[in-house]
């Protein structure tokens, strides 16, 4: 009893400081969010939801009640799956590439990642259409070997689509699982290893794990550009691969469908947010 | 089998990285049961054997048997051998339960089998309690335990220390030496232990193997090492010693008569007449006043250093000689600095090593 009642007001404002402190360093990040970010989301959501008539769900019924906008949202979650998965794929080895290489090599490496992060979307997916038209690049290359004889078509396939994304979202992918695989102590495998683990063993059951908080950044960074892509797949596949974001421009400069667009927006953010959600989840319960 | 049949032993291990010879031929043999202590100065070697011996490092050549096995060519995870690191590499991502179970767990070992040798492995270290403790939640000294926890878990055939207790402060670091030797006996460990304190080596282990520039200088009981060092660099890694040079003048069956700037000296050592050497002595050997047949030097005394139980007596014999004696209070006097004084130590205990240039 003593005891509590001696430390208590000597401890107490300092705490408060601290929370003080905590509070000042967060409110100007807190302001610009809530202003840039939260405000339009409430409205986002209030004009998805109300029309002149007053409440309604008109505009949900339609995007998840018609098949060709379950076939768009669908589209969407191909695109950013598929992505993903293969940027992940790619990634993962690379990034262990990319730790162990060291010097002049590695600083390549790294500048070859970066340097594409300066141009900017668009540029890199004209690229691609250059790359892989009728009489592009690659077909040319192809004909001139004589491995075929007529132009393959590669532009607007959903195979341009994936290789442009993928190669575009990529070193979101590589950046944070690199930076932990850098910083992935070797004694750990060791120390796996001498305690009886093979190497695929110590792969799955140390290695994995201990860089997954890199793999759930990489995952929640390139899914949620890639779902919400809207330059790729116009410029890589157009018309014939309707996704809610090209579904949402055309409601609001095309069809002039404020509400619906709105709705679109909601449910991409949802699916962006869950899929997020997942990874953060996966990240804290390993096991 | 046995208590003193060879349990692991090093054959002529060798490694080079690059230009520099890492290990030089390293021979090894320990027995059953015993712990053995790798004691040498930074870059000498050490870690570098305890890597060969678990795996971690191939060696350039040489043999490494273990249990009766021959396992230079057997990849790590197959060895069963124990390794502490330095800084423990305990997996973050897993409870102090799920470490210590790491190694049964990739071995196949049944669910309740595992649950028994875990609460066993933690109890002996006495982290029971904190079985569900992240290991971000512990503080150095439990860390520590969990790592001997988790390498005892599997009973290897033969556990690796590699300065497993040199980052913790110096009191639990005392402790810990003799927890954790009281500990390898009751479970009948063979262990190396790796350090460069020589008071952790001669602490902890039935033998010190002194290392010196990849090669192992002495082995030797810890008592034998401190009376009976096999060269100068062993006098000087392990307690202290006074030291003076001199050339032999005459050699007579494991004796010499040794002239040096502070006197005529004898010494036991093999040597021809003419021979540079260097004439060594413990300082607890030195006694104020003459004695007999002993050898004996004068000189000024330097510095005093009060420490318990002895007094160190720095003195300066002059001509760059100093003589360091360790005279407890029963010898009566204990000498102020600037006295003028005789020390006298007994040719038995005086030791005459070859010049050479200190490693
Ligand atoms: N992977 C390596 N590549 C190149 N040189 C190495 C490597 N590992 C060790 N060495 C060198 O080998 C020598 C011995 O190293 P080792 O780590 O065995 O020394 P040590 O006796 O354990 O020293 P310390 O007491 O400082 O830990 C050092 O000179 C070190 O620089
Ligand atoms: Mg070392």
């Amino acid at each position: 009893m003593t005891e509590a009642a001696l430390p208590a007001p000597v401890t107490a404002p300092a705490v408060d400081r601290e929370r003080l402190t905590a509070i000042g360093f967060v409110l100007p990040s807190f302001v610009i969010i809530a202003g840039v970010f939260a405000l339009p989301l409430v409205l986002l959501l209030g004009v998805s939801v109300v029309d002149a008539n007053g409440l309604t769900f008109a505009h949900y019924k339609r995007l998840l009640g018609t098949p060709y906008y379950l076939g768009v949202i669908w589209n969407s979650l191909r695109l950013g799956l598929l992505t993903t998965l293969i940027a992940f794929l790619i990634s993962y080895p690379a990034a262990f590439a990319l730790a162990r290489a060291r010097g002049a090599l590695r600083a390549i490496l790294l500048a070859t990642l970066f340097l594409p992060l300066a141009a900017s979307v668009i540029v890199k997916a004209f690229a691609w259409t250059i790359l892989l038209r009728s009489d592009g690049i690659v077909n040319e290359t192809l004909i001139a070997l004589g491995v075929i004889e007529d132009p393959i078509r590669m532009i607007f396939t959903e195979t341009a689509l994936i290789v442009g994304a993928v190669n575009i979202f990529l070193p979101f992918m590589i950046l944070p699982i690199y930076a932990i695989v850098a910083q992935l102590d070797p004694r750990y495998a060791e120390a796996a290893s001498t305690l009886g683990a093979s190497p695929v063993v110590t792969f799955f059951h140390v290695i994995l794990p201990l860089t997954l908080p890199g793999i759930i950044a990489g995952v929640a960074l390139v899914f949620s550009l890639s779902v919400s892509a809207y330059v790729v797949p116009t410029l890589l596949i157009g018309e014939k691969y309707p996704t809610l974001a090209t579904t949402i421009a055309k409601a609001y400069l095309l069809a002039r469908e404020p509400g619906f667009g709105a709705a679109a927006g909601v449910v991409l953010l949802g699916i962006a947010i869950a899929v997020v959600a997942l990874s953060a989840r996966l990240s804290r319960e390993p096991k | 089998m046995s208590e003193s049949s060879p349990h692991l032993v090093v054959r002529g291990v060798s490694k080079r990285y690059g230009p520099t010879t890492v290990l030089d031929h390293i021979d090894l043999t320990i027995r059953r049961g015993e712990l053995v202590t790798l004691l040498g100065p930074s870059g000498c070697g050490k870690t570098t054997l305890l890597r060969a011996i678990a795996g971690l490092a191939q060696p350039d050549a040489g043999k490494v048997e273990l249990a009766g096995r021959d396992i230079t060519n057997v990849p790590p995870h197959k060895r069963n051998v124990g390794v502490v690191f330095q800084s423990y590499a305990l997996f973050p991502h897993l409870t102090v339960a799920g470490n210590v179970a790491f190694g049964l767990k990739v071995r196949g070992t049944a669910k309740r089998e595992i649950d028994t040798a875990v609460e066993r492995a933690l109890s002996l270290v006495k982290l029971g309690h904190l079985a569900s403790r992240r290991i971000s939640a512990l503080s150095g000294g439990q860390q520590q335990r969990v790592a001997l926890a988790r390498a005892i878990a599997v009973e290897p055939d033969v556990l690796l220390f590699d300065e497993a207790l040199s980052a913790l402060d110096r009191k639990l670091r005392e402790e810990m030496q003799v927890e954790l030797r009281r500990l390898l006996q009751d479970v009948n460990a063979t262990a190396i232990f790796v350090t460069h304190d020589q008071d952790e080596a001669l602490t902890m282990s039935d033998r010190v193997a002194v290392m010196n520039k990849g090669r192992i200088e002495q082995l030797a009981e810890p008592r034998e090492l401190y009376l009976r060092p096999a060269s100068l660099f062993a006098l000087n890694f392990v307690g202290l010693s006074t030291r003076i040079h001199g050339t032999v003048l005459a050699a007579s069956d494991g004796k010499v008569d040794v002239e040096t700037k502070v006197g005529r000296l004898s010494a036991l050592g093999n040597f021809q007449a003419g021979s540079p050497v260097i004439v060594a002595a413990r300082p607890e050997q030195l006694r104020l006043g003459e004695q007999g047949e002993a050898n004996s030097a004068a000189g000024r005394v330097r510095s005093v250093v009060f420490q318990g139980s002895r007094t160190l007596v720095e003195v300066d014999a002059g001509a760059g000689e100093s003589l360091l004696a360790e005279l407890s209070g029963r010898d009566g006097a204990i000498p102020r600095v600037h006295d003028e004084i005789r020390l006298s130590w007994p040719v038995t205990e005086t030791f005459a090593f070859p010049m050479e240039a200190l490693g």
